[in-house]
């Protein structure tokens, strides 16, 4: 028995542990098992019920937004180039915008993090830049797209740059307007709306001025919230 | 053998956290970011992964192996001791280059991976002494 009892110990252990991180990888990422329906359902059932729409200060005008103005959905995305969830955000996003097309508006809105991210505001500079002539969505969708290859070098100047030419930009144009006071302005615009709105940490995404919440941010259950504010919409 | 005891029950601890942070690498549930760089930054950074292998996952292998040895130990296979001793040296090297990273490489710290190295460090601890007392 004194024989096998350290080894059946060590068994066990390497059971539970085994077992346990299997079954946490097959939860963890939202079966819709793990959170019964409630933040998804009650929208739908009871409007009365939700919480008042969050209004802010406004962010930096014109917003950059993507889909028809007057959308029954209206997504409002506060995010920092160099998070890395919000670069794993960015397809999730560009997926409900391509099912969802004109009933659905995406508003991005910056709020870097310089003091954990080092070329936050150097990202969003080199996007809203783009911005002024008119590619704002392609500068940000390269930036996030490759967020992997730039967040970790000392120097993404000549990275972002590469992007610029690959968009087509003017490029000094574009160089000269990533220091250019309307740039800066419309970043500190947008992060002020983020904090009068209680924004905290990227992403931050809003749905008709309601919080969605993070563990609600996956693709199966994003587009089940959007669906719920669309019926919602359609029967008021 | 009291201190070998101890020495599993504390290797458990690190077993359950380095699970934790294998799951959170897998899953890609990183927290979201704050002002306050963290978790995030760390395991979604090239570090976290060795030859395709999540390193939260070595990690777990190597709290297991501990725990593992620090039973045999405590049942008084002598081999299982010595080689604690060695395994949990080289954790706490590796557990060194680790801070390293965060602290001036990755410039975020994540508390789990902390917690980790406080682990490995009152396992050092731990094997040291178990050692000693065996010698007298």
């Amino acid at each position: 028995m004194k024989r096998i009892l350290p080894f059946a110990i060590i068994l066990l252990v390497l059971g539970v542990a085994v077992g346990s991180g299997w079954y946490l990888t097959r939860v963890t990422p939202g079966s819709p098992a793990t959170t019964p329906a409630p933040a998804a359902s009650q929208p739908s059932s009871n409007p009365q019920q939700r919480p008042a729409p969050i209004r802010g200060v406004p962010g930096a005008e014109p917003a950059q937004t993507l889909g028809s103005a007057n959308a029954p959905v209206q997504l409002e995305e506060f995010g920092d180039y160099q998070c890395p969830p919000c670069g794993m955000f960015h397809p999730i996003l560009e997926q409900m915008h391509k099912e969802f097309g004109d009933k659905l508006r995406i508003t991005f809105r910056n709020f870097p993090l310089p003091q954990a991210h080092q070329h936050a505001i150097a990202a969003a500079s080199a996007a809203e830049a783009a911005g002024l002539q008119g590619k704002f969505w392609p500068m940000h969708d390269l930036i996030y797209e490759h967020q992997r290859d730039w967040k970790d070098k000392m120097d993404v100047a000549p990275i972002f740059e590469g992007y610029a030419n690959q968009i087509g930009l003017d490029v000094e144009r574009w160089k000269k307007d990533i220091g250019s006071e309307q740039v800066a302005q419309r970043i500190f615009l947008d992060s002020r709306r983020g904090q009068s709105m209680g924004v905290k940490g990227t992403p931050t995404v809003f749905i008709n001025g309601r919080e969605v919440p993070f563990d609600q941010l996956l693709e199966e259950k994003l587009r089940v919230v959007i669906q719920n504010e669309l019926a919602a919409a359609g029967s008021r | 053998m009291k201190l070998y005891i101890t020495a599993a029950v504390v290797s458990l601890i690190g077993l359950a956290d380095a699970i934790y942070l294998t799951v959170e690498h897998v899953t890609g549930q990183s927290v979201r970011c704050t002002i306050v760089a963290g978790c995030s930054e760390v395991l979604s950074s090239q570090y976290a992964v060795v030859a395709g292998v999540p390193l939260a996952a070595v990690g777990a292998a190597a709290y297991f192996t501990v725990f593992s040895l620090a039973i045999l130990a405590a049942f008084g296979y002598r081999f299982a001791g010595t080689l604690l001793t060695l395994v949990v040296l080289l954790m706490f090297l590796f557990s060194l280059w680790l801070i390293y990273l965060q602290a001036f490489v990755i410039q975020a710290f994540c508390q789990f991976c902390l917690l980790s190295a406080a682990v490995t460090t009152a396992l050092t601890v731990i094997a040291l002494f178990a050692r000693r007392t065996a010698r007298l």
